[in-house]
């Protein structure tokens, strides 16, 4: 809501000096009806409580309905448990699947049930349970997922086979990392309670069982001991939702949470310089980037790929990252596409160059730069874009920044309103391929235009089926993105929180691309 | 507005400057100097500005005041988080809140004062569709109804304008509709329509100058909530946009160097808001004792 | 009388009609809750599907048709974040609001009505203009602001108050100060000019003749006449904090009502914003509508006026 910026002066000894005179004049003037009025601190000895930036959903107990945020998972990777998931050594862990066994031509897939896996009420996980929560899913992707899968057998209690209609390369990509299809709920609990009972009471396969839930105010889990890849090490988990930033911090340095999450710019630094509090970045799956949607205008200057160009070259990406972000974000060339992410490519680092762009620009025939109009932006993010405006004017390219409301944003991005320059933020799951799909080629969600030499490498490679091929094309398409800077790319975010002095192992960045701790087995307490 | 040449010579109706002619030693004079300051400041602000209140340098960011260590007499009252000069920002922003508010509540003004005459003087339907949308509206809080404005228009300086406006309207158009109902019993009313003057003249000439001394102590008390909206909208993400320097933006943004020791980010244009605010509140319960004695129960 | 409630009444039905059409567009205009729901650049397929879940793919008539079928059969609906009925959500979250009005209420007399005796007693001398300006202090300061300062002060540094969330009443002190200082300076006001009236009546006038210390004057008699209407504005107000603490909710983590409709603006859960938009308004339109039933009770001549 407000712009975060860090700051690189020394911590101003005056302005602290200032208000602890200040303290001490109240605290002279009420002293007397202070004793007692101190509030407990809920640090008991065997649970971390986590102040959550958004407000908790009973929708997130529920795999089925996986909407295609990354929030829900938050919640999902303590409760629940998938065949197959990311996890900190691999994008595709096996976890309730003690095995993944593709057939040589790519229709079947066959799984094997861990042998030991329980859910929270001690009922074994099954195959059966494996089709069940497939079958009723519900969320993103869910029509692909359907059209692809053929069929789904139980040989037996514990194998699973998925028949798919013709190969298709992504499946696993889809089914255990892109979407909630392969996270596993008890069929028989689910029967018995209905979908509503088990949003109000969920049982999962997960390392903590639901105790108690008030809707956008607070969860409170437990620790399952039965839970088969480990014991967890802390009892109790706590989630309070606390919308302020400003106070999630408060609430951190007071050990009222021992998690805070999302805590940036100059709060961030605080943070980083306050004794017993700890930063932690998450790099997360949304490149930061500009797009120029009248590149296929020929009347517009940015039709000149060299004023785009020269748009790129003046973002002082490095100088931003450190105000902003306190230098944790990654700076990329790939605008579009995340690090990590199935068929991404590496593009070069992007240059800060102001002289090169004015030359550029002169070259354009712009030797005094040219207004712009208006940058759009999500006003979550119109810390970064005052950066870059900023950054563009210093080579002559005037523009005026425009944050809307994301709602609103995304919707007019969407029905292709906008013009000038759009500051997006791509954070979909899946894979170089989807991201391709809604952000350079025609008809995409978010392309305005499209160049057709793409459009038909796009139309091969999405019936390729040979991987080496495949990728080949995915890199060119990818290749001639940055080549014509079809957008200038900035950053992969960086996604800034806190700890207290209480947490040993907070999970912080060990599942790449996910923004929260996880996974929770493996959080402790310090000293355990 | 056609006024039929009346020959027939009227009743003046009671003399509106009577009312105004207050004793110009009995206006409070702390707040009225305040808010002329803050006019002033508005109205030169190329002049008195030290620096270029947009853009700034990322090596200079939250400088303190010049009186703190680290601080310098090129930034009096220190950066913000973009290296922007604060004094400059203070300073180009009263023009900003000077605009959002005065403007905010001539719209709301405006448009409240001419429904609320139509409504009180024609009665009938008039009367009926005024007055329930004017209750839709006030049964919508104001926030929700501004925050649904913004976005379908998009937040600008003068959207922001218009925004607030159109939320305020119906506190005029209530209190307004109220006095021109008992004017309109009036004898001066009585003798015009008995002269031939047609309504809209009636309205324009006779009505409307006995009602504006109401909605000038509206205005003046409607600008506190108009500036104090505009803050709160920022802090909700729908306000004056960045950029541009506003008091109510500033704050905002600032917000979170207040726990981190970066105090004048906020501090100033906190006080600068306070300042303003609270003048136009003692000077409109000034103006109300002073010129409307009616209105003393709002 | 009977026909001036029932005119009242019909007119109140009419205020709720047109809010909730007036909702229902406003929410539909300015957003796509599906858009929230996935990140941007989903499929096409996939925000289709969840149109359909949310009954959004029919024809804006036919959804309204049955916001107003459900409605009338007091459901109001299901909502799309949190995937439970908001009448539920709603009843969850009343308690924290009301307590939090309740409480900045206490805030808002205690701040508002001294200072406003102290004004109509000691009308242009140092006291006046000192109790105006505190009073007046809380209007002039936007309230996250205020909030802010308040957490920094007792959490942070004194380390007095626990700095968000809903629990304890030492939770409440700080947004009902927040919120409750806000509204002191309309108690202010009304205290000050309807004591100034009440000093000036006859009544009082008498009360001084027959020799009573001025001090029993005030507190015995000017007082308790004067405060009638200031608890009448204290009741609208206390309706009116219920249904505006968005700011102070959200700095302080309140789990009250106003975080629930402006989360509920900003991920475009339409049912939760008409719900409970159509609650408030319902709220105040009944409060007014009583308030006019009083009056028009009191004082026959309004009945012929409106």
């Amino acid at each position: 809501m407000s712009s975060g910026l860090k700051g690189r002066e020394p911590y101003p000894a005056g302005g602290t000096s200032a208000i602890r005179r200040r303290d001490l004049l109240v605290a002279a003037g009420v002293g007397l009806t202070t004793v007692g009025l101190r509030p407990a601190v809920a640090a008991s000895p065997d649970q971390l409580t986590w102040g959550v930036h958004v407000s908790l959903a009973p929708t997130w107990f529920e795999p089925a309905e996986a909407s295609g945020i990354i929030t829900p998972f938050m919640v999902l990777y303590a409760l629940h448990d998938a065949m197959v998931k990311p996890m900190p050594d691999t994008a595709l862990a096996p976890s309730l699947a003690e095995s993944v066994n593709a057939s040589e031509d790519g229709r079947t897939y066959e799984f094997v049930v861990r042998e030991g896996a329980r859910f929270h009420n001690g009922d074994p996980v099954t195959s059966a349970d494996v089709k069940f929560s497939f079958e009723r899913y519900r969320g993103i992707a869910n029509a692909l997922l359907k059209a692809r899968v053929a069929a789904v057998d139980t040989p037996d209690a514990r194998r699973v086979r998925f028949q798919l209609k013709e190969a298709w390369p992504d499946f696993l990509t889809f089914y255990a990392t892109a979407t909630g299809s392969g996270w596993v709920v008890p069929k028989a609990y689910l029967e018995k309670v209905g979908d509503d009972g088990f949003k109000k009471a969920p049982v999962g396969a997960g390392p903590y069982k639901f105790v108690s839930f008030t809707p956008g105010v607070e969860l409170v889990l437990e620790a399952f001991d039965g839970y088969w890849r480990k014991k967890p090490a802390v009892k109790r988990l706590v989630f309070k939702v606390i919308p302020d930033e400003g106070t999630r911090l408060a609430a951190l340095k007071l050990g009222e949470i021992d998690i805070a999450y999302s805590v940036r710019g100059e709060l961030a630094e605080q943070l980083r310089k306050t004794p017993g509090l700890a930063l932690k970045p998450a790099v997360v799956q949304a490149p930061f980037c500009l797009y120029f949607p009248d590149q296929w205008d020929e009347k517009s200057p940015w039709h000149d790929a060299r004023v785009r160009k020269a748009a790129s070259l003046a973002i002082d990406r490095k100088g931003t990252n450190e105000a902003l972000t306190l230098g944790h974000s990654e700076i990329t060339g790939n605008s579009i596409v995340p690090r990590g992410y199935d068929f991404y490519w590496q593009p070069p680092s992007p240059e800060y160059d102001p002289d090169k762009a004015k030359r550029l620009l002169a070259e354009a025939g712009f030797p005094r730069g040219f207004d712009a109009g208006f940058y759009f932006c999500d006003s979550s993010y119109a810390n970064v874009g005052e950066s870059v405006v900023d950054n563009l004017l210093g080579v002559g390219i005037r523009s005026k920044l425009r944050p809307i409301e994301r709602a609103a944003f995304i919707k007019e991005f969407g029905e292709k309103k906008y013009k000038n320059i759009i500051q997006a933020g791509p954070g979909a799951f899946g894979n170089a391929a989807t991201r391709i799909e809604a952000h350079l080629v025609k008809g995409g969600v978010f392309s305005y235009g499209s160049y057709p030499d793409i459009d038909t490498l796009y139309q091969q490679q999405a019936g390729e089926m040979d991987r080496a091929r495949r990728e080949a094309l995915l890199f060119r398409i990818q290749e001639l993105m940055v080549e014509r800077t079809i957008y200038a790319p900035i950053w992969q975010l960086a996604f800034l929180n806190g700890i207290g002095s209480r947490v040993g192992e907070a999970g912080f960045g060990r599942i790449p691309l996910f923004p929260y701790t996880s996974p929770y087995e493996d959080i402790t307490l310090k000293g355990t | 507005m056609s006024a039929p040449a009346d020959v027939v010579t009227l009743p003046s109706p009671p003399r509106v400057t009577r009312r105004w002619s207050v004793r110009l030693a009995d206006v409070p004079v702390v707040p009225a100097t305040i808010l002329l300051i803050i006019a002033l400041v508005a109205i030169f602000a190329n002049q008195l500005a030290p620096h270029d209140p947009e853009v700034g340098s990322l090596t200079a960011r939250f400088k303190p005041p010049f009186w703190q260590s680290g601080g310098s007499a090129k930034y009096l009252l220190g950066t913000d988080q973009l290296g922007r000069d604060v004094l400059s920002r203070l300073i180009f922003g009263a023009r900003v809140s000077m605009v959002v508010g005065i403007m905010a509540v001539i719209v709301a003004g405006v448009v409240g004062t001419a429904l609320g005459i139509l409504s009180g003087y024609l009665r009938g339907w008039v009367d009926q569709v005024i007055m329930r949308i004017t209750d839709t509206w006030l049964a919508l809080p104001a926030l929700t109804f501004a925050i649904f404005l913004a976005a379908i228009v998009g937040p600008s300086m003068w959207n922001i304008v218009i925004i607030l406006g159109i939320t305020y309207w119906t506190r005029y158009a209530r209190v307004i509709r109220g006095e021109v109902l008992s004017l309109r019993e009036r004898e001066f009313v009585h003798l015009a329509i008995v002269a031939g003057c047609s309504k809209w003249s009636i309205m324009a000439r006779h009505i409307l100058p006995n009602v504006i001394n109401s909605a000038i102590v509206l205005g003046s008390l409607m600008l506190g909530v108009v500036i104090i909206t505009e803050a709160t909208l920022s802090f909700l993400g729908v306000g004056v946009p960045p950029p541009q320097p506003a008091w109510g933006l500033m704050l905002s943004d600032g917000k979170q160097g207040l726990m981190v020791g970066y105090w004048w980010l906020t501090v100033f244009p906190g006080c600068c808001i306070m300042l303003m605010v609270l003048s136009a509140n003692l000077l409109g319960d000034w103006l109300r004792v002073k010129l409307d004695p009616q209105l003393r129960q709002l | 009388m009977a026909r001036f409630i029932s005119r009242r009444v019909a007119y109140c039905l009419l205020s709720l009609f047109l809010l909730s059409l007036t909702i229902f567009l406003f929410v539909r205009v300015t957003g796509d809750p599906a858009a929230l729901l996935v990140e941007p650049g989903a499929s096409a397929a996939d925000i289709a599907a969840i149109h359909h879940r949310f009954g959004l793919d029919r024809p804006l008539w036919v959804q309204y048709g049955l916001f107003m079928w459900s409605l009338a059969h007091g459901d109001l609906g299901q909502s799309f974040y949190y995937q439970t009925p908001v009448l539920d959500l709603y009843l969850s979250r009343l308690p924290n609001s009301l307590v939090l009005a309740s409480a900045a209420m206490v805030f808002s007399l205690l701040i508002g009505i001294p200072s406003g005796i102290l004004a109509a007693v000691r009308v242009g001398r140092f006291w006046d203009s000192a109790g105006k300006v505190f009073a007046l202090l809380g209007l002039s300061l936007p309230s996250f602001w205020v909030g802010l300062v308040l957490i920094l002060l007792f959490s942070v540094y004194l380390r007095w108050l626990p700095s968000s969330g809903a629990g304890t009443p030492l939770h409440l002190i700080m947004p009902a100060f927040a919120l409750g200082w806000y509204f002191a300076a309309a108690h202010m006001r009304l205290t000050r000019s309807s004591m100034l009236e009440v000093l000036g009546s006859e009544y009082i006038k008498l009360a001084r003749l027959k020799g009573l210390p001025e001090s029993l004057v005030i507190a015995k008699h000017a007082f308790k006449n004067a405060l009638i209407p200031v608890i009448t504005l204290a009741g609208i107000n206390l309706v009116i904090m219920v249904n505006v603490a968005v700011v102070v909710e959200t700095v302080f983590a309140w789990p009250g009502i106003g975080r629930l409709l402006y989360e509920g603006i900003t991920f475009r859960d339409f049912p939760v914003v008409q719900g409970v938009v159509l609650l408030a308004g319902a709220m105040i339109v009944i409060v007014n509508l009583a308030i006019d039933i009083l009056y028009a009770v009191i004082d026959p001549r309004i009945r012929l006026e409106r």
